[in-house]
């Protein structure tokens, strides 16, 4: 029966090519413009690390002293605050060591150098961190090793490299003993990572929350990296008001500039070690008789919803090409009734030869499958050149638009529901066609 | 042929009149929407800079490499600058529009109204960005104070006593009533025990720094500050110079900041030596894409809705073949046939229309709930609703045309 069925569906596909050709594309280009725009948020709303962001948590005590400025919202200005925390706070918070695992981490800058300085890569991105970091956030060694808690006391200059760097410094990817320069300092790599990039940067949103290019190639103590004049860029605020001083000199030791990442494993892991951050917190002298928060731990997800890190444009243009999927599905369903209709005579006939109306409905529904499905095919390559136009956009986040084979069988799953849904209506106008009219007036 | 007459065939006969009204709706519905936010994005290209585009070089990406630069060494550069050939004026200046970093402040007006502005610090700057004065005066040289970014710290933001302002005319009319700015006093609502503002002159357009903010009313959200760069580790330069020697001056101005500021600059930075329309277009890239991705949405859903409308009518005129042969043999002139279905379209396309109107209400109430943006203006709507009438009529054009040809003898035969 259902052969029957899909021979009649084909049949009436082809009698009027043109009209099935138009339902076809349409189907086609609501299709791909959904696909496109779902493909990228897909993309942008991923899990940056799978398998341990469900376990990691930004730890914040608020302990800085100047008063919270509130003229930039006037401005239209999002006063961000990447809840980091002070220097002071970090440095007893690892010693405490109340969590699983734990880092204080910023981004810095510096130029790259082998030590004898002919090879140089200019203004790239570090990660000024502590020894928790690497095991903690999973970044894979494929040489030597990372630094020790030890070794982040002793301000040791040693530096974990990512193999791409390696490369393009020594031209081998096993460097591990040479040396390299960060701006003017000498440090020892000691240890040789994969490429580590995230997406999106939740670690660092204060540096960039997505990107196809950039990431942080030098892991390094931030103890040493201060030592060796690598200065913060910024700060979550200050405790000296910096109104009245130079607006760029993030002063590491007054200034908010560390995130501070902890492991918890388990919700009682989380209950303890939010009490322990309200304690610590309550025990600050200089915040007494304050009211403003003073502590909060944010699990990554729920911190990259705080931050709005999923761009506003990527959930628009969902929205958009859901409404225009829409109201293409309308116009395929008006189209396919008037051609279904076309075909009353026929319809007619068949009913009165004895077929019931679910038969004459089931080949309706089926025909519509069809031209959906063949409007499936079709959006696979407009979807790919939709993305590939995403990608020219230059936005940041668009070079980050890719089709993977998940997306692509969701896209085939929407095709058939979107025929069965635009199917059903000119399925069953067709299937109340009166047998007895229709003969006659044929 | 009667208006009841039509309504009634419309009531008899739904499902074809109810596609098409929905497919209106729908379309309406998201071109109200895709074209304010065509709007949104337009409106900053569109606002006017004040400035002599073409006439003006930015030079910015300049960081002290160990120590900030000294206040002499800031003149000097001005200076030397202004020595190249072909060069009319220069200021070292911070928070123009279309250079890296801005200035942000708020200010209070006369009659209450808090606004967040973009100033610009330099001194000459009125002479050199070319910004036409509409009243008051240029500041005076003794008015100006030395002020940097990362300095010597012998530079301070606030110089103790009231401070001489420039304003623009947009600003004018948002702070005081009746736009009667000149000598009057703003304050800054953020700085309690500051000494505020005197508005000394008052310019016609400058476009503000945050050029995402330069809509709706934001652009000239700008103000310049009796502010000279003094020592500093941060630097721009505005350099004013003739047009008819483009080329050569933009090599002499870029040789000119190599010389003077080659060996102190940070390792690893490249002076940005660059016309303003340049960096203009540059800045609008994403912008213009967005615009490019509307116009496209924009286009399909025309496309989409002028072959739905013209399928269905198309159908819907055949399959009244007979009724209509029956009306013509009756009497019914070919004018009749036509225009009973120019105003049958019209009729549903209305309906939609007013349909649509809700649904884009919906749809940009859901889109101001999750995203920045401001209620879609009335305005939108009726011109929504004449663009879905004049597509319905061009669509339905073809098939009413066929309509009117059917002859009347149609009606003695079978259909």
């Amino acid at each position: 029966m259902v052969r029957y069925n899909l021979e009649l569906a084909l049949r009436g596909l082809r009698r009027f090519p043109r009209s099935t050709l138009l339902a076809v594309l349409t189907v086609a280009l609501g299709l791909a413009s959904s696909m496109t725009t779902l493909a990228l948020l897909h993309m942008l709303t991923a899990d940056p690390l799978p398998g341990r962001s469900q376990h990691l948590y930004l730890a914040w005590v608020d302990t800085v002293q100047a008063k919270l400025a509130d003229y930039p919202s006037l401005n239209g200005v999002k006063v961000s605050n990447y809840r980091r925390i002070k220097m002071a706070d970090a440095q007893a918070l690892l010693q405490a060591h109340r969590a699983v695992q734990q880092a204080a981490l910023a981004g810095l800058d510096a130029d790259v150098s082998t030590a004898d300085g002919d090879h140089v890569q200019q203004g790239q991105s570090l990660l000024g961190t502590t020894s928790g970091f690497v095991p903690m956030f999973g970044v894979a060694l494929r040489y030597g090793r990372s630094w020790s808690a030890a070794e982040d006391v002793a301000r040791a200059p040693v530096a974990v490299i990512d193999v791409d760097l390696a490369q393009k410094l020594f031209g081998t990817a096993n460097v591990v003993g040479r040396s390299i320069r960060l701006d003017q300092t000498a440090f020892r790599v000691i240890g040789v990572s994969a490429p580590f990039a995230p997406q999106p940067h939740f670690y660092g949103l204060d540096r960039w929350a997505f990107s196809g290019s950039d990431l942080e190639n030098v892991f390094v103590p931030y103890t040493a990296a201060l030592d060796a004049g690598l200065m913060p860029g910024d700060s979550d605020g200050c405790d000296a008001s910096d109104k009245k001083r130079g607006l760029f000199d993030a002063d590491p030791a007054r200034c908010a500039w560390l995130a501070y990442w902890v492991q918890l494993d388990t919700p009682q892991q989380v209950a303890d070690y939010r009490g322990y951050l309200d304690h610590y917190a309550e025990q600050q002298p200089a915040l007494e008789g304050r009211t403003r928060q003073k502590a909060q731990l944010h699990g990554v997800s729920e911190w990259l919803t705080q931050q709005n890190v999923i761009p506003d444009n990527a959930r628009m243009n969902v929205w958009l090409a859901g409404s225009f999927l829409l109201l293409c599905m309308v116009n395929v369903a008006g189209l396919l009734t008037a051609k279904f209709l076309r075909r009353s005579a026929e319809i007619g006939i068949r009913r009165a030869l004895g077929a019931p109306r679910r038969a004459i409905f089931a080949q309706h529904v089926l025909e519509a499958t069809v031209v959906s499905a063949l409007g499936g095919v079709l959006a696979l390559p407009l979807t790919l050149l939709g993305l590939w136009i995403l990608r020219m956009q230059d936005q940041g986040f668009t070079d980050l638009a890719r089709l993977d084979p998940v997306m692509f069988g969701g896209l085939f799953a929407l095709a058939l529901a979107v025929g069965v849904l635009v199917g059903v209506l000119p399925a069953w106008r067709a299937s109340t066609v009166e047998p007895g009219l229709q003969v006659k007036s044929a | 042929m009667s208006l009841r007459m039509l309504l009634s065939i419309l009531r008899r006969h739904s499902l074809m009149p109810t596609l098409v009204l929905l497919q209106v709706a729908l379309a309406c519905a998201i071109l109200c929407n895709v074209l304010f936010l065509v709007q949104q994005q337009l409106a900053p290209m569109l606002a006017p800079s004040g400035i002599a585009g073409n006439e003006l070089i930015l030079i910015d990406q300049l960081a002290s490499r160990q120590k900030p630069w000294s206040a002499a060494e800031v003149r000097r550069g001005e200076q030397v600058l202004r020595q190249v050939p072909g060069v009319r004026d220069a200021s070292a200046a911070f928070g123009l529009p279309m250079v890296a970093g801005l200035v942000d402040m708020s200010l209070q007006g006369g009659n209450g109204v808090k606004l967040g502005v973009n100033g610009y610090l330099g001194a000459g700057l009125v002479k050199t960005l070319g910004l036409d004065l509409v009243a008051g005066r240029d500041f005076l040289p003794d008015e100006y104070r030395d002020f940097g970014m990362g300095g010597d710290g012998n530079s301070k933001w606030d110089p103790g006593a009231q401070q001489p302002i420039i304003i623009t005319q947009a600003l004018a009319d948002q702070l005081f009533d009746g736009g009667q700015a000149l000598g009057k006093v703003m304050s800054d609502p953020g700085d309690a025990d500051g000494h505020g503002y005197r508005v000394v002159g008052i310019v016609r357009h400058l476009l503000r720094n945050q050029l995402r903010l330069a809509s709706d009313g934001r652009a000239d959200n700008t103000v310049l500050l009796a502010r000279r760069i003094g020592s500093t580790s941060m630097l721009s330069f505005a350099v004013r110079v003739d047009p008819a020697m483009k080329d050569s001056v933009r090599e002499g101005v870029a040789a000119a900041i190599q010389r003077e500021f080659g060996d102190t600059i940070k390792a690893g930075l490249v002076a940005r030596v660059s016309f303003y329309n340049e960096r203009r277009a540059q800045a609008f890239k994403s912008e213009r894409a967005a615009l490019w991705l509307f116009a496209g949405v924009t286009l399909a859903v025309v496309i989409v809705t002028v072959v739905g409308i013209m399928g269905l009518t198309g159908f819907w005129v055949q399959k009244r073949t007979r009724q209509i042969g029956i009306r013509r043999a009756l009497g019914a002139r070919r004018a009749d046939i036509l225009r009973y279905f120019l105003v049958e379209n019209a009729l549903i396309v209305m309906a939609g229309v007013i349909v649509g109107m809700l649904f884009a209400l919906l749809g940009n109430g859901l889109l101001m709930r999750h995203y920045e943006l401001p209620q879609l203006p009335w305005i939108y709507l009726p011109f929504g609703a004449a663009l879905m009438l004049v597509l319905g009529q061009f669509a339905v054009l073809g098939p009413a045309l066929r309509a009117a040809r059917v002859p009347p003898v149609v009606a003695t035969r079978s259909v």
